[in-house]
């Protein structure tokens, strides 16, 4: 069978039998051993693509090129990632009886089944398709959010759920008129959605119908992508879902959706020219960055600054991708590298002070954690450096490829907004951390004691993911700088 | 009667069910609706199907008339008798305002529906003008509406609009794909429809104006 179909066929069954009740130790092996071996298989494919080959299946349906194949081999990181941590989370949470059969059906079924819909998003050639997937991926994520069954994950499902539906009926109608505007051109058969067929003939698509398409979809995806103003559901969603969730919406959402941007951005570019997409997504990367701005510095929950954070570096690709050039891309495509990297160290180090605390609200958690967790506190500071953008860290190199692209530009005003933007963020977020993690320790009248750090899976995961990421400022392997070079010539060398 | 008459006929009815529920407070009569609104989209898609030879599109009839006519509004149906509740609360929005708003919508729907190629005169014309129309009064549903029931109509109302679209002025979307969107329909309504029940069950009351706990 071809590496593709095995590639998705893995996390599928893993997720089908984690599904099913089982023996615990059964449960969890199947669930590493099943995101290990699609971590592995996502190699073999992107080692199959840098060989010179464009591994294809089903007549093209499924189509790995340089920027899928980037996206493919971050969704397989994260997603090994994430299923390690949540065995070690639910093992923490089976300390305290807090885990149901339920909860560990939801895990064990649907990470794995995230895991599939975000591979399935990236692989795809076919518009139609990738619809549906990034359907899924929101359908999965919904009981995740309601994972632990209180008022407020019920409320955060229902918005999350609402805007999400809504903003894929956007999706969908941008794709109907799409596949409206090359009517004569696009032939007929499952192929005639095809993202490669819509390049090939972009020049013939009808102007009209096509812009009227692109807005829709743009902005359809973009609300999946967390890009402001659609970006509402993005705090509570983060904040109710357990950490190994979160991570992969932080990651594996966020990558599928502005892979999902970008493809469609191409088409508009191949047929309208960079400037109608590329100033519509420069707009609203830069509004995301103005907006995450302000609720970072007043913020009072942790989770929640993570899903701010988060819209601000989806903002910063945009801006990236919107500024165009060889470099914007490289820029937006490395900042997406270095932020999947770096996002795990964030979410997971913040979910174990979380549920040291039982809560991730600063008041709960108090100041001076560093007294308390040390590991986890040292590790969520290295994390607020890495994804802050600080030297001599990924996200720093990557930002300043953006800045560089944006005042050789025309947008020199909009880029000094930008360079602001970000030196306040970059201040505020570091204030909330060091608040949290330095401070005065706990007021020892406080009968709610934390639990003690131990080191378990969960730890090991965080601190293998810090390694690889700080690693990563100094050392890419050659192969991953090489995707990430193909990726740019597939948005820049069609541009 | 002539096959675009009857075309126009239904279009305008979808039109004409979408302002019915803008006004319509009982919520087994709004799911009705939306099944009547789907039954038109399905003669629309059945009607094309034949007047030009598109054998795909009796699919896409067959799809709709089966899903969102009968298995949807069915579901729904049942969900409303096993809370108990009825009625929707007044709107953000008092009825008439509503209807004058979107009258106002209408008009800014058929103005772009304006804009397309030479071949969407006629009668593609007045479809998409619908569906433009239908999309904007399902979005103002949905930012005035405060039961949950309402909002989960608002959103299919939208998505019929999508669906008018694209019989309208595509030559039909592949197969595979129109299965895989009308699997994602049903799961996103039947996990809509357990968020619903777990709400009620929580807060005793599906008024989504009360979840505003979140900020910040």
């Amino acid at each position: 069978m071809n590496l593709l179909v095995w590639t998705l066929a893995v996390p599928l069954a893993t997720a089908a039998i984690g599904a099913l009740n089982g023996p615990r130790k059964f449960k969890e092996a199947v669930m590493i051993g099943g995101l290990a071996i699609t971590f592995v298989l996502c190699i073999a494919t992107t080692r199959q693509f840098l060989g010179g080959a464009i591994p294809a299946a089903f007549g093209e349906a499924l189509r790995v090129d340089g920027l899928s194949a980037l996206v493919v081999v971050l969704s397989g990181f994260v997603g090994l990632l994430s299923g390690t941590y949540a065995v070690g989370y639910l093992r923490r949470n089976e300390a305290r009886n807090l885990v149901t059969p339920r909860m560990r059906r939801e895990i064990h079924g649907l990470l794995p089944a995230y895991v599939f819909a975000t591979l399935l998003v990236s692989m795809t050639n076919n518009l139609g398709i990738m619809w549906i997937a990034v359907e899924l991926t929101t359908l999965a994520s919904v009981f995740l959010i309601t994972f632990h069954d209180r008022d407020t994950s019920l409320e955060a499902a229902w918005k999350f759920l609402v805007l999400g539906s809504l903003g894929l009926g956007f999706a969908l109608l941008g794709i109907v008129l799409l596949f409206a505007a090359g009517e004569e051109h696009l032939g007929e058969g499952l192929s005639a959605l095809n993202w490669t067929r819509f390049m090939q003939v972009a020049p013939s698509l009808h102007p009209f119908t096509l812009r009227l398409g692109v807005v829709f979809a743009l902005i359809g995806y973009g609300t999946k992508a967390g890009l402001a103003p659609m970006h509402t559901w993005k705090p509570d969603a983060y904040r109710e879902a357990p950490s190994p969730a979160g991570v992969l919406m932080a990651v594996g959402m966020l990558n599928g959706a502005l892979y999902c941007v970008l493809r469609i951005h191409l088409i508009s570019n191949a047929a309208l020219g960079p400037a109608f997409s590329g100033d519509l997504l420069l707009t609203l990367g830069l509004l995301s960055v103005f907006i995450a701005t302000p609720f970072i510095l007043v913020q009072w929950n942790l989770k929640r600054l993570l899903a701010y954070s988060s819209i601000e570096h989806v903002g910063i690709m945009a801006v990236g991708i919107g500024l165009g050039g060889e470099a914007g891309a490289f820029g937006a495509l490395l900042h997406m590298t270095y932020h999947s990297l770096a996002k795990p160290v964030a979410f997971f180090s913040a979910g174990t002070l979380a549920q040291l605390h039982s809560s991730s609200n600063f008041d709960r958690i108090g100041t001076g954690t560093f007294s308390r967790a040390p590991i986890a506190s040292g590790l969520l500071v290295l994390a607020t450096l890495m994804i802050t953008g600080s030297p001599p860290f990924g996200l720093f190199f990557s930002e300043m490829v953006i800045l560089k692209a944006g005042f050789g530009s025309q947008h020199v005003t909009a880029t000094t907004l930008f360079l602001a933007a970000l030196i306040v963020l970059f201040c505020g977020f570091v204030f909330q951390i060091g608040r949290l993690v330095l401070g005065p320790p706990r007021d020892p009248k406080d009968r709610r004691v934390p639990k003690a750090e131990q080191f378990d899976l969960s730890m090991a995961t965080v601190i293998v993911a810090a390694i690889l990421a700080s690693i990563s400022a100094f050392y890419l392997p050659a192969s991953l700088l090489a995707l990430i070079h193909a990726a740019t010539q597939v948005v820049w060398g069609t541009a | 009667m002539a096959i675009s008459d009857l075309l126009i006929l239904c279009a305008a009815g979808m039109l004409v069910t979408a302002y019915l529920m803008v006004g319509q407070k009982a919520l087994v009569t709004a799911v009705r609706l939306y099944g009547f609104q789907s039954l038109l989209l399905g003669i629309v898609a059945a009607t094309i199907a034949i007047s030009q030879p598109r054998r795909e599109l009796f699919v896409t009839a067959a799809i709709t008339v089966a899903l969102k006519a009968v298995l949807i509004p069915w579901f729904l149906t049942r969900l409303i008798d096993r809370i108990g509740i009825r009625r929707e609360i007044e709107p953000f929005l008092n009825v008439p305002t509503s209807l004058l708003v979107c009258l106002g919508l209408t008009v800014v729907g058929y103005r772009v529906s304006t804009g397309f190629q030479e071949g969407a005169l006629g009668v593609a014309h007045h479809l998409i003008g619908v569906a433009l129309s239908m999309l904007l009064i399902g979005l103002f549903l949905m930012v005035t509406r405060k039961k949950a029931i309402t909002q989960i109509l608002a959103l299919l109302t939208v998505e019929n609009a999508v669906f008018l679209v694209a019989v309208g002025i595509t030559p039909g979307m592949p197969l595979v794909v129109e299965l895989g969107i009308a699997f994602d329909v049903i799961l996103a309504v039947l996990v809509l429809g357990i968020l619903v029940h777990r709400i009620v069950d929580r807060f005793e009351s599906m008024d989504v104006s009360r979840l505003s706990k979140l900020k910040g």
